[in-house]
């Protein structure tokens, strides 16, 4: 029974963090048709702000979340200026595949000018809150998870009134839909890609706070969350963002059982080969679907 | 004059300038005896090797496969396993690492028939992170878990330091010139045609008759036994081999070779390979940077010269042999380098007749 609360528990936790990060990846594949590598490179880069605001400058736990927000928003657009904005309508390439290259080399500059700054250390970054509550016999939860699903469970809501509400959201899933007629509608396409992409980025770097508070912030902490958040979006199928949602905490699932019951090494080589099984059963993931209106 | 577009010999100037190249960097090491230059040039055929093999499959196959590394890995410790374990000649361990590698890489080549696009890229890369994952997780004492393969007994293990530097730099040019030549051979034969086919439309190869299949288990088995030797070679030379051979850095760099020298040429992988490690050799000194510099080069010749820079040389020869000609009245002369790139007439003139049969 205390296994099962854990397990749970660590479920939406994790499951509520992947989703944060995966949500960014699957709405920018919906709508560029790019598979954003440079993601992972935000959510180092929001463990730096939440280190450098919250260790050094020793600010309010609620700013250093919003300046990485900030800061990663403005990253985001920046990549996409550099890597996506001059391949549009570029004709003899494979979009997709030139943008998967060009926004790696993104993470691969990203990353290595961090490494030059800040260099290899892993640096520990304070819990945004501290303090933790006893679940359920023995089985601790900290006010930072719980904050880390709240935070990451409002974000992808606020997101879904975004899209489903108001103007530039509806222009979004407009151009994800159909691109021509968006334009035709006089939806400014070309100013959608960088908002998208700064947005996603934004979650990305929010992630980030967290992340680099449960493990450390370093040059090549987001790794492994990148590789996470790939792993989700093929379970779920790139561009469906319920599918992403349901598939960030069945990915969760996954690892905290195989954590719990098994070990905690041994939950990526187990996710990896669930991948593997999906992507030769369903080619397009879960909910994805070929060449539809996704979002 | 016109040429026909495909099984054509390359032009003799071309091979010409090739052997001879190939001739100076064979001598260069009876002149240069530097073994710390001497062993770089050996690191760097092996790369040109398994880059070939590579490009191979993403550019002139069309799978976005970023599994290789595993493949490569895989004949790199089924290699060193063979010469660990018995008393086989090298040459047969690196055999045996080729056949290792190319059936791993078979195994890949199913899963990749059911996906498209970055599903592809995306599944083969789980295939090698899994791969990666089992062998530093393996604890049965089998590959040495996180520390590798130590100790694997070189090729040349008499020679003196020089001697055995010279035979590795004279068996890795081998090889490496062995696959530029054989990889010439295949996208000029019936099975290159084949290959080039379903990689520009998928459904028409097959219903022309083309066995999708059939081709990319070839063409996947051709790929991974090649990138299994340059494995073996790795192993034998370097005396061990280690996970870290896989994974996302050495890949990235060496995806960076592949598409600054030009993804789908023949000797873009040459070119880029070479270039990218005269950048690091000349960055030795700022390790830091060697990364962030790669990735902005990356960045710049995707983005201003997406075919490479043979792709970039190949079209730029072509108008200035056009200009040269001009007043010939034809303007496309010229076949472009192999199939590199994929001009427009390449890619119809097999279609014309089934897409208008009436006009037949």
């Amino acid at each position: 029974m205390t296994d099962l609360v854990a397990i749970l528990i660590s479920t939406i936790v994790l499951g509520s963090i992947y989703g944060l990060v995966a949500i960014g990846m699957t709405l920018i594949y919906g709508i560029l048709r790019v598979l954003d590598m440079s993601q992972g490179s935000m959510v180092m880069a929001g463990g730096f702000v939440g280190w450098g605001l919250l260790v050094s400058a020793g600010t309010s736990p609620l700013l250093a979340l919003a300046a990485a927000f900030a800061i990663a928003f403005l990253l985001g657009v920046a990549t996409q200026l550099v890597s996506v904005q001059p391949l549009l309508g570029r004709s003899g390439i494979d979009f997709e595949m030139i943008t998967f290259i060009t926004t790696f080399a993104v993470a691969m500059v990203i990353q290595n000018v961090a490494l030059e700054i800040f260099g290899p250390r892993q640096r520990d970054v304070p819990p945004v809150i501290g303090g933790t509550v006893d679940v359920y016999r023995g089985v601790n939860i900290s006010y930072q998870s719980i904050l880390m699903a709240a935070v990451s469970i409002g974000l992808m809501l606020m997101l879904g009134i975004f899209l489903t509400r108001s103007r530039y959201g509806m222009a979004i899933r407009a151009v994800a839909q159909d691109i021509s007629a968006a334009r035709l509608m006089g939806v400014p396409i070309r100013w959608m890609f960088p908002l998208v992409m700064g947005l996603a980025s934004a979650l990305a770097g929010v992630a980030g706070v967290f992340l680099g508070a449960q493990l450390f912030a370093s040059p090549n902490a987001g790794d492994l969350p990148l590789l996470e958040a790939l792993i989700v979006v093929i379970f779920g199928g790139l561009g469906s963002l319920p599918g992403t949602i349901y598939a960030a905490y069945a990915i969760g699932l996954i690892q905290s059982t195989v954590s719990v019951l098994i070990a905690t090494t041994w939950s990526l080589p187990i996710l990896y080969a669930v991948i593997l099984v999906v992507l030769v059963l369903r080619p397009h993931g879960l909910a994805g679907r070929p060449s539809e209106a996704r979002l | 004059m016109r040429r026909r577009r495909s099984l054509v010999p390359a032009a003799p100037g071309r091979i010409g300038a090739g052997a001879v190249l190939v001739l100076l960097v064979a001598l260069a090491p009876l002149v240069y005896t530097d073994q710390y230059y001497l062993g770089i040039v050996v690191t760097t055929l092996i790369l040109i090797t398994l880059n070939s093999s590579w490009n191979f499959l993403l550019g002139m196959v069309g799978v976005w496969n970023f599994g290789q590394l595993a493949v490569y890995a895989a004949g790199g410790y089924a290699a060193g396993l063979i010469m660990i374990h018995s008393g086989v000649p090298g040459g047969v361990a690196l055999l045996g690492g080729g056949l290792a590698a190319a059936l791993l890489s078979i195994a890949l080549a199913f899963p990749t028939l059911r996906l498209f696009g970055i599903y592809t890229s995306l599944l083969t890369f789980s295939f090698a992170q899994v791969i990666q994952f089992v062998i530093i997780n393996d604890n049965t004492g089998i590959t040495g878990g996180p520390f590798g393969l130590p100790e694997v007994r070189g090729l040349f293990g008499s020679l003196s330091p020089l001697d055995s530097m010279r035979a590795y730099y004279w068996t890795a040019l081998a090889v490496a010139v062995a696959t530029l030549v054989l990889t010439a051979l295949t996208i000029r034969s019936s099975l290159g045609l084949a290959l080039r086919a379903l990689r520009d439309s998928l459904p028409y190869g097959a219903a022309r008759g083309v066995s999708p299949l059939r081709y990319r288990v070839i063409a996947f088995a051709l790929s991974g036994f090649v990138a299994g030797v340059a494995g073996g070679l790795y192993t034998s030379f370097n005396t061990s081999i280690g996970p870290g051979v896989m994974g996302l850095t050495p890949m990235s760099i060496y995806v960076t070779m592949i598409v600054i020298g030009g993804m789908g040429t023949l000797t873009g992988p040459v070119w880029g390979t070479a270039l990218v490690v005269a950048i690091q050799q000349a960055l030795i000194n700022h390790p830091g940077i060697q990364l962030t510099v790669l990735g902005a080069i990356l960045l710049v010749i995707v983005v201003f010269v997406p075919r490479g820079l043979v792709g970039e040389v190949a079209t730029l020869a072509r108008r200035l042999r056009a200009w040269i000609a001009e007043g010939d009245g034809d303007e496309e002369a010229e076949e472009p380098e192999l199939v590199a790139d994929r001009p427009a007439e390449v890619r119809t003139v097999p279609i014309e007749p089934a897409r208008s049969p009436e006009a037949r």
